[in-house]
């Protein structure tokens, strides 16, 4: 135990101490030049207290820095009610998600591994301006209370992330991959990403009417955040989430089962435990479309009067870190795989819509459920892709337009974190999604 | 601390090195609905260092201060490796020395306010919206942020500077049967306390429009010409034009720098839009940047034409072209990279009546309400709006999203307000990893655009 934690036992009723730290080195290239790396060793440290029935908080860079307790006491004065208690002590699952070859590897690593992804993509592309990310993290995290808990995670993440801009088009080709351990080129990846840049060459532009789409696991976030969203106990406990008193019930397509999967050897947004130090558990969310749980930290849990799911993380739709207070989001959300192969949903269409992301997801009204983006991806036709999509927006409402899913892949593969880290998906055919285009 | 750094830079074997050590302090308090959710108030520190070597650059965030002088070597040893990776050595522009001190002076400095004072300010505006009928719920947050930051680097330059900025902004939300609305609103966005007094009416405008918005209708999808408020068209230039003008993301584009070449025509010669941090009392202003390079104002497009451009020193070598101060990081955890300061266009000669009238079948925006840009595709939200039938304006729209590509986009800005208003919270993220930004400033006038897709049903 942290000897803040055992400062703290004295002088307030509760305390938490949530302390990261990161050592991360990236190399960066764009237009096939290396442009820069970085090493950074970054700590920090959040101190949560309950004092007189209230919650304070405070934020610092390290443990051993002075004042920390007295500013967290300090914020209690003003706090809210505090409403539950911190997480007591649990036994941790073990979890796969440390390889000490990815906390040897070395900025010259990194180098290697992108010039290898950059020779080949140079074979076949070398007019395009290709930019390569890699980075690796090792994270040390802490999570302790006075009530028990004893969290120490020691976890590796190797990420690589490549594409160009398509000329003319202001929008690119991007693909990425991740892991515990070191990664080593895919050629499926590559393959994958030229020939979607393949695809680009022509432009192409729906009518407007009602599609059919497939979505690509770089974009199952259109369907899993609002999804997300909706599961959250904070928007529960708020009343705003449109699935209040839906356990139980099919929400979306029997085809679809959405499991929350924090356990899974390997990946890299696995832990043995949240943000507050409560214990992950595999938890199916959506089973063949039947909604069965909603996500919970330890406040909306007890506000709704039931246990933390173990789902209390520091995060927000973009970023969050230390500073953000836990709130309930799926830890490493994956979707089970179908029986069909990705190539047969887009032979099997005469006319839809491959899409592989979308732009201004977050301003739309996403937590009800609706999505309303600019489309990016290809024009599928008579089986075959035709081109990117142009001046092409879709929209719907998963909790109506995903009750009718025409296949899900066999395939799957990590979505690409960033709005919603998380785990394997396959892709996913929608019978129909509203369209905009000429 | 001061000379140590300096000592560091100056006897490291770099083509150029610079450290910035930061202290900053965060204050925080927000309400959700009836409950006063957050109260903190603490403060952070860290610094960052740049290496160039062999024209190869590496950087790194450091949190611990002892540590500085071996993460200065392991850079300078990285950047070295760095350079192999390149045929062309990367350059910095000539930029001058600068030695001094740049504070900053608030009329009422929140540093001096309570934070008592500061909890029962914002919850007076949260009771304010949560009194009203068809309110679900509330979002309401004070945030302020100061950072005192020392920059060193190894051509002598020693400048200490401080940026402080604060806010009220947050959420109304209202719910009838199964509709759920959500409108805006921000105080502030400057160093000054005193804005965020007595702004109940403004408020209270808002907690309305959340409430119409329940009876109001999604527009019906396609093509339209439409009006945007100075809100909306703040962040359309911002998101659709200003990320363009940031010469790091077309450093290594070719495509897009061929589109955008200094003297090409973007639109009519109505328009002209300038990046600004020297107008005091936006989000976006300030002296100096996080490079050591003064603010300066560029202006970025003159009746139509492509003036200006927004630089680091490297961007501004490599482009040949002047240094512009722009290069800013959110804090010591991240690397600076060229950001918008206060982006603006300049007010035109129409009126928002003319403007209506001269529109038979469209839409009048208002309201921004997040944006999204790639390259020259860009996409955003409007809060609100109204249909706008044979010239006049008619029932209110919502969830509303528009697009479009940016080019033709600017080309089919037609009319422009003369009345030019600034937003009071800035905000902007950018990068991998993403900074959002805080002090990014944006405004306009009214502006009609005559041709934009909205989605809707």
């Amino acid at each position: 135990m942290h000897e803040l934690i055992e400062k703290a036992r004295r002088s307030v009723d509760g305390a938490e101490l949530y302390w990261k730290r990161d050592h991360t080195i990236s190399v960066r290239y764009e237009n096939y030049r290396l442009q820069g790396m970085t090493e950074d060793e970054l700590s920090s440290v959040a101190l949560r207290v309950i004092a007189g029935a209230r919650l304070g908080a405070t934020y610092g860079v390290n443990p051993e820095e002075p004042g920390l307790i007295e500013q967290a006491k300090q914020a209690a004065r003003f706090g809210d009610e505090a409403g539950f208690s911190f997480a007591g002590k649990a036994d941790y699952e073990s979890v796969e998600n440390y390889d000490k070859r990815s906390e040897a590897l070395t900025s010259a690593d990194l180098v290697a591994l992108c010039e290898r992804v950059k020779e080949r993509i140079a074979e076949e592309r070398p007019e395009i301006p290709l930019f390569i990310v890699a980075g690796a993290t090792k994270r040390d995290l802490v999570v302790e209370t006075t009530a028990g808990a004893a969290g120490r995670d020691t976890s590796t993440r190797v990420t690589l992330g490549f594409g160009a801009p398509i000329k003319g088009a202001g929008i690119g080709v991007y693909k990425s991959d991740a892991s515990v351990s070191p990664l080593d080129l895919d050629p499926a990846l590559i393959d994958e990403f030229l020939e979607w840049y393949g695809w680009t060459e022509n432009k192409s532009t729906p009518k407007t009417g009602r599609l059919p789409i497939i979505l690509a696991p770089e974009a199952a976030y259109l369907f899993l955040l609002p999804l997300a969203a909706g599961l959250s106990g904070e928007a529960v406990e708020k009343g705003t989430s449109p699935l209040i008193d839906k356990i139980g019930e099919r929400i979306v397509s029997e085809r679809l089962t959405v499991i929350d999967d924090p356990l899974r050897d390997g990946d890299p947004g696995s832990r043995p435990f949240d943000d507050e130090g409560v214990p992950c558990r595999r938890r199916p969310l959506l089973d063949a479309g039947v909604l069965t749980d909603y996500l919970t930290d330890l406040r909306t849990g007890a506000a709704l009067g039931r246990p933390s799911t173990g789902n209390g993380l520091k995060r927000e739709l973009f970023g969050g870190g230390t500073e953000t207070r836990p709130n309930p989001w799926p830890v490493n959300i994956t979707v089970e795989p179908g029986d069909t192969p990705y190539r047969e949903m887009i032979s099997s269409l005469d006319e839809g819509l491959l899409v592989t992301g979308g732009m201004g997801f977050h301003s739309g009204n996403y937590p009800q459920g609706e999505f309303a983006v600019q489309a990016i991806g290809f024009h599928i036709k008579n089986g075959k892709v035709v081109g990117r999509l142009d001046r092409t927006m879709i929209s719907g409402n998963i909790y109506k337009d995903f009750k009718d899913v025409a296949a899900v892949s066999r395939e799957r593969r990590l979505g690409p974190g960033g709005m919603l880290p998380g785990g394997p998906v396959p892709y996913i055919l929608v019978d129909s999604l509203r369209v905009a285009g000429e | 601390m001061k000379e140590r750094l300096a000592r560091i830079v100056a006897d490291l074997a770099a083509d150029y090195a610079d450290i910035r050590y930061e202290e900053n302090k965060k204050t925080r308090v927000a309400y959700r609905g009836k409950r006063l959710e957050l109260v903190s108030s603490y403060a952070t520190s860290g610094g960052h260092v740049r290496v160039y070597a062999d024209g190869g650059k590496a950087t790194a965030s450091f949190s611990d201060p002892g540590r500085v002088g071996s993460i200065a070597d392991a850079s300078l040893a990285s950047a070295r490796l760095a350079a192999k990776g390149r045929d062309r050595p990367l350059r910095l522009a000539d930029a001058p020395v600068v030695t001094g001190e740049f504070p900053v002076s608030p009329r009422v400095d929140p540093l001096t306010v309570k934070l008592e004072e500061k909890i029962e300010l914002l919850r007076h505006y949260n009771d304010l919206i949560l009194r009203e009928p068809d309110v679900l719920t509330s979002e309401a947050e004070y945030d302020e942020f100061g950072s005192k930051r020392l920059f060193v680097n190894s051509e002598g330059s020693i400048i200490e500077y401080e940026l402080l900025n604060i806010g009220i902004f947050g959420r109304i939300v209202t719910k009838r049967g199964n509709v759920v609305q959500r409108v805006r609103f921000a105080f502030g966005g400057n160093e000054d306390f005193s804005r965020l007094y007595d702004r109940d009416e403004e408020l209270m405008e808002r907690v309305a429009i959340a409430r119409k918005l329940l009876d109001a209708s999604p527009p019906r999808a396609g093509i339209y010409p439409v009006i945007l408020d100075p809100d909306e068209a703040a962040v359309f230039i911002h998101e659709a034009f200003g990320h363009l003008s940031e010469a790091d993301g077309l450093q290594n584009n070719p495509a897009f720098r061929e589109k955008l070449k200094i003297g090409t025509t973007l639109g009519r010669e109505i328009l002209n839009v300038t990046d600004d941090p020297t107008i005091p009392g936006h989000p976006g202003s300030y002296d100096i940047d996080d490079e050591g390079v003064a603010g300066v104002k560029t202006r970025l497009i003159t009746d139509g034409v492509l003036t200006g451009r927004l630089h680091s020193r490297e961007t501004a070598a490599e482009f040949g072209e002047p240094l512009s101060g722009n290069m800013r990081a959110v804090d010591a955890h991240f690397t600076p990279i060229v950001r918008m300061s206060n982006i603006f266009i300049e007010p035109g000669n129409s009126s928002f009546e003319e403007m209506v009238a001269s529109i038979d079948d469209g839409y009048y925006l208002v309201g921004a309400r997040g944006g999204q840009t790639s390259g020259d595709q860009f996409t955003f939200g409007a809060q609100w709006g109204y249909r706008i039938e044979n010239g006049r304006l008619g029932g209110m729209v919502r969830d509303i999203n528009m697009s479009g590509e940016l080019f033709s986009t600017l080309r089919a800005i037609s009319m422009i307000g003369s009345d030019l208003s600034f937003g009071e919270r800035g905000g902007c993220g950018k990068g991998m990893p993403m900074q959002l930004n805080r002090k990014s400033g944006k405004g306009a006038p009214h502006i009609k655009i005559d041709r934009v897709t909205l989605g809707g049903v």
